[in-house]
């Protein structure tokens, strides 16, 4: 009886690790879900200065088929100390990474950044376009 | 055998359940007897020279003992000018207002000790000590020794301390007015018109203006000497008044001891240690209440924060507040 018991034991401890240790959801790199999604694209973008108030002057123009953000900052901008924010669709990442300030000064050279879809397998670029408000 | 340990355990239990369940008698507490003190700070954030460091100081003996005879503090280092201990116990009444009732003559100050002597029949009393913050503390720090005497020959002391003060300095309230008081000097943490930002052109590090125009928000602006002339539009700066100042505007750091509003944040000397200047620009504009800004001086030698208390369009004016740091 004690040797069927334990044999017992071992068998649902062995079903229990398996069971436990089974991938059922992928993560990618960063930790994050691999889901089913497709769906690619910006929903909104910000732009904040270095005391985290806003400086654009007027909502963002996204255009997904273009993947370009258009936006205007206002005159006194100080464009090497900005903190871009983008509201990605559901699932969705960004590369690279925003970790910090980004420098905008260049803008003949504007700045670029891929969405990767929940599944992985999507990519879009989008460049974003920004206009000082000129000096009446 | 068993049947031995069932009956000890059987003991046991009836033994524990009497005993837990018996009655205690309750007696009512015994005050303190002699003379006791007791002291708290009541400042908050940094110590900074100039300002005041609050303390309160209560003292008691039961009435049949004797009464009080005097209270005094001794700083280790003497306070500057202001110091002193309330000769007024305060007690909180039912509104919640704090309410003055005075016990001995105004307090006096021989170097370091400051002190009250009572004048009036009081075995409790709950004192005030205000420290106001000397030069030679600069950098370094102090201790307190609170002690109160009474009439039955009992002394009781009670030590606070050490505090560090700081090394930052403290300005409040400067009003900058468009094209008057208009150039702030950041070493002398003082404002000039265009005649003194001449004469003392090698410490001017930046402009206050106002501008409303039209198609941008320009408003209130403090700006570098150094800056574009796009940023300083109107203005005619005084020979030699050229520096480029780096700035980092900020939103709602609203300081306590510049604000003095309801807010608890304290920037402190470690604050003005760890800030980054590079890629900053040397001006800032629109500015409004609650706004502020670091700033680091073109030749490095002081970090600020400058907030601003308020602005006004009608007279085109700012109320700021500056807290430095010498960094070299």
């Amino acid at each position: 009886m004690k040797k069927h018991f334990i044999k017992f034991l071992i068998l649902i401890l062995v079903i229990f690790a398996w069971v436990r240790c089974a991938k059922n959801f992928p993560i990618d790199e960063d930790g994050l879900l691999i889901t089913t999604r497709g769906q690619c694209y910006v929903g909104n973008f910000e732009l904040l200065g270095a005391d985290f108030q806003t400086v654009r002057t007027a909502a963002a123009v996204i255009d997904t088929t273009a993947q370009t953000i258009n936006t205007t900052v206002m005159f006194g901008t100080d464009l090497k100390n900005l903190y871009p924010q983008f509201s990605l669709v559901t699932d969705a990442k960004l590369d690279p990474k925003i970790t910090g300030k980004v420098d905008f000064s260049d803008l003949a050279n504007p700045k670029k950044w891929t969405v990767v879809s929940g599944n992985r397998l999507v990519k879009k670029t989008y460049t974003v376009y920004i206009t000082v408000q000129p000096k009446p | 055998m068993q049947r031995k340990y069932l009956s000890l355990i059987t003991i046991m239990l009836v033994a524990i359940f009497f005993s837990s369940c018996q009655d205690k008698e309750y007696a009512l507490p015994l005050g303190k007897t002699g003379l006791n003190n007791d002291c708290i700070k009541r400042t908050l954030g940094p110590n900074i020279v100039g300002a005041n460091i609050e303390f309160t100081y209560a003292m008691a003996l039961p009435a049949s003992e004797g009464k009080i005879v005097s209270a005094q503090v001794v700083a280790t280092i003497a306070g500057a000018t202001g110091t002193y201990l309330e000769n007024r116990s305060f007690y909180t009444n039912s509104s919640g207002v704090d309410v003055g009732i005075t016990v001995g003559s105004p307090s006096v100050n021989t170097d370091v000790k400051t002190m009250v002597t009572f004048t009036k029949d009081t075995c409790a009393a709950t004192l005030r000590y205000f420290y106001t913050i000397p030069e030679a503390a600069r950098g370094g720090s102090v201790s307190f020794k609170f002690s109160a005497t009474a009439t039955n020959g009992q002394t009781v002391s009670y030590d606070m301390g050490p505090y560090t003060i700081t090394n930052m300095d403290m300005k409040l309230d400067l009003l900058c007015t468009d094209n008057k008081a208009m150039y702030l000097s950041i070493a002398d943490m003082a404002l000039y018109d265009a005649a003194g930002a001449a004469a003392n052109a090698a410490n001017i590090d930046l402009v206050y203006l106002y501008r409303n125009i039209a198609g941008i928000t320009f408003t209130h602006a403090l700006v570098s000497p150094g800056a574009s002339m796009d940023y300083l539009p109107g203005v005619t700066l005084p020979t030699g008044v050229n520096k480029s100042t780096k700035m980092s505007k900020t939103w709602a750091l609203n300081d306590f001891n510049l604000a003095r509003l309801q807010y608890g944040i304290y920037i402190d000397d470690v604050d003005f240690k760890v800030l980054d200047f590079t890629g900053a620009p040397n001006f800032v504009i629109n500015f409004k209440a609650q706004a502020g800004t670091w700033v680091e001086t073109a030749d490095g030698k002081y970090r600020a924060y400058i907030y601003i208390n308020a602005v006004n369009n009608a007279t085109p004016s700012m109320t700021i507040s500056i807290k430095r740091y010498k960094i070299k």
